[in-house]
């Protein structure tokens, strides 16, 4: 039986940087409610993939596919926004463009909620770990049911780190879905329900998590 | 959206802004006093080979040497040197031109007879021209103050032959009988046809010598440039200044602005966020433009109260600072639209904010001192200041300020600014891609 259309597919897609190949042609399609993550080593073109899958780079080949209508929500690797702005004034901005209905609701939502400070410090100011938490807020606006995380946990406190996974898994139990890269082999075990592994520009594994064991892993590190 | 959120990010770095709207002044008036400076007086040397005496009497007149060419050399600076000295002064550019005095010049000079004649010799290059038009200026002084002496030495001999009495002519002593005098030895003499025919001879001679001074004037003088009382505007306060003040001003503002803050969306990582269809390129491109248009209309307008003021406060004449305020923010509006499409074009191309505000600091220069170059002069450097909106601006704010009648200039200078707008804000949009990478 057809499962009907992927939230979010790449179809045979490519990207090169100047003559350099970043990713070699990729099939991928995520599905309502699961999760799939990245893995491969630095310059493996999982931060390229998730690129190219939020509509931040144009392929060099190939396309990207999106179910009519589906939000995506995209965090970088490095945090996304303006160091002048504070935390608020950036989540304001971001949810006008990103069409919230409540801008100023949804920033007091968000900032409740990532216990970001409030107050017009420039975000440039902020710790590492409040900026990748505001690049996460600012990923959430406009209610995405997909998430695209760039290592997202890289420089979070454990509680922040529960929380994100908490959210993830409410996105997913409303029908969302999430690609995140990561490096993490216990965040692949816990949140993934598929595994793309990545090396050297090309997917070099596809399927289960639970077909992906740590053997793997060391090959694809190695 | 995102004007605003420029905007806000702009008055968070008031040092930077500061900087901004300075540095361009300072420029301005540094560029104001080195075109003060390139009017300024040419060195030109002078060879004595007559030996000047200290003064010399023409025409029965005194002339102090040196205090004369002091007062009719106002445009030039003359210096006295061997001809030697001179040569190799001309050779090296330490001089523009050599004015020889040659041997018998005073002697001609006396004599009334033949015009004396002095040399003049013109270094290379594109003020030639110019000093030559300056040696002229105090050739032509000199004769009006020779002339002066000539009429003087002329009309005593009218006097003479009107009046009678004792002179000289050409050194040698004589006695006229003169026409009044004449007159009054026929008048003492019977009444013949004859007589009668020799004294109404003599009244139309009277009559006619009479006005003997003002046509020799006028001979020396077919025209005469008379100076009107009331002054124009010192240069601090002229048309052009301001005109160039505003064009600077913005140029300098608009490319560093539009290319920094369309750079500094990759350097915030914000450039991918944004593209993934929140803001499109092009949408993007034009806030920069627009950005550029915003602060070039607040920062062109102040400029213009505090020059109107100032012209105010002066009861300096001419212009219409005030009611030609609505044509000039559509000039500030363009150009600075025109310059931040530039700009944009070179954020797009360095990538990177350092790098773009760099490249526009390098280029705002070159794109002015193009504009500055008269085009009768070097001809290609006015062809490619065509091509870039500097001139335009400058020509723009002029016509529009001070013109009598701007329309036909504020027109071809408006379309000249919105066609290279058009063209600089679509090669950034092709640009903007780069961005991405």
């Amino acid at each position: 039986m057809s499962r009907g259309t992927a939230l979010l597919a790449a179809r045979g897609v490519a990207r090169s940087f100047g003559r350099t190949p970043a990713l070699h042609p990729v099939e991928l399609e995520i599905w309502d409610g699961e999760a799939v993550a990245l893995l491969g080593p630095n310059g493996a073109g999982k931060s390229t993939l998730l690129s190219l899958l939020a509509g931040a780079l144009e392929p060099s080949s190939g396309s990207i596919e999106r179910r009519k209508g589906v939000r995506v929500g995209w965090a970088p690797q490095r945090p996304a926004q303006y160091g002048r702005l504070s935390a608020r004034e950036n989540l304001e901005l971001f949810a006008r463009l990103e069409g919230e209905h409540d801008p100023e609701d949804a920033t007091r939502r968000l900032l409740a909620e990532f216990d970001l400070p409030g107050k017009a410090a420039p975000s440039a100011n902020l710790s590492v770990g409040n900026r990748q938490r505001l690049n996460l807020a600012i990923a959430l606006l406009g209610d995405p049911e997909v998430l695209l995380l760039d290592e997202p946990t890289a420089a979070l406190d454990p509680e922040q780190r529960r929380r994100l996974w908490d959210r993830v898994a409410a996105l997913r139990e409303a029908g969302g879905a999430l690609v995140f890269a990561t490096q993490n082999q216990e965040e692949v075990e816990r949140v993934a329900d598929r595994v793309a592994a990545l090396r050297d520009g090309r997917l070099v594994f596809a399927g289960p998590a639970a077909d992906y064991d740590r053997s793997q892993t060391d090959t694809l590190f190695a | 959206m995102l004007l605003r959120k420029d905007v806000l990010v702009l008055r968070r770095s008031p040092l930077l802004l500061g900087i901004l709207i300075a540095y361009p002044l300072a420029i301005a008036l540094l560029v104001g006093l080195v075109a003060s400076y390139a009017s300024s007086k040419p060195r030109v040397a002078l060879v004595d080979e007559d030996n000047l005496p200290a003064s010399v009497v023409v025409g029965g007149k005194r002339f102090h040497v040196d205090r004369t060419i002091r007062q009719a050399s106002q445009n030039v600076k003359l210096v006295r040197l061997s001809p030697e000295d001179a040569d190799r002064q001309l050779r090296t550019g330490k001089v523009v031109a050599v004015v020889t005095v040659p041997p018998g010049f005073i002697a001609s000079l006396k004599g009334m007879v033949r015009s004396p004649q002095l040399e003049l010799q013109l270094s290379r290059g594109t003020i030639s021209s110019r000093v030559e038009q300056q040696v002229q200026a105090l050739v032509f002084s000199l004769n009006r103050r020779l002339q002066r002496a000539y009429i003087a030495s002329n009309l005593r001999y009218v006097t003479l032959i009107l009046k009678g009495g004792d002179g000289s002519f050409l050194g040698q002593p004589i006695d006229v009988l003169g026409i009044e005098r004449a007159e009054r030895l026929l008048d003492a003499m019977p009444e013949t046809p004859r007589n009668r025919r020799l004294r109404d001879f003599l009244h139309d001679a009277r009559l006619a010598l009479a006005n003997t001074g003002d046509a020799l004037r006028s001979t020396a003088h077919p025209i005469e440039l008379v100076r009107a009382p009331g002054r124009g505007r010192t240069w601090v306060l002229s048309a052009e200044v301001q005109a160039y003040a505003l064009g600077l001003t913005i140029t300098f503002l608009a490319l560093v602005l539009a290319a920094g803050s369309l750079a500094a969306e990759r350097d915030e990582n914000v450039i991918g966020r944004l593209a993934r269809g929140l803001v499109g390129l092009g949408q993007l491109i034009w806030s920069k433009v627009a950005l550029a248009a915003a602060v070039a209309l607040a920062l062109g307008l102040a400029i213009s109260l505090a020059f109107g003021i100032a012209i105010e406060i002066g009861g300096v004449a001419g212009g219409e600072p005030w009611r030609r305020l609505p044509l000039l923010v559509v000039g500030l509006v363009l150009a600075g639209a025109c310059l931040g499409a530039l700009g944009a074009l070179l954020g797009a191309l360095a990538r990177e904010a350092r790098s773009a505000s760099l490249v526009a600091l390098l280029v705002v220069m070159p794109i002015v001192f193009l504009g500055l170059i008269p085009r009768e002069v070097v001809p290609p450097a006015a062809w490619a200041s065509d091509v870039l909106p500097f001139a335009h601006s400058v020509r723009f704010f002029s016509a529009a300020l001070y013109d009598l009648s701007p329309w036909t200039s504020v027109l071809r200078e408006g379309l000249w600014l919105v066609a290279l707008g058009v063209v600089f804000g679509g090669l950034a949009r092709i640009e903007a891609r780069r961005l991405l990478t």
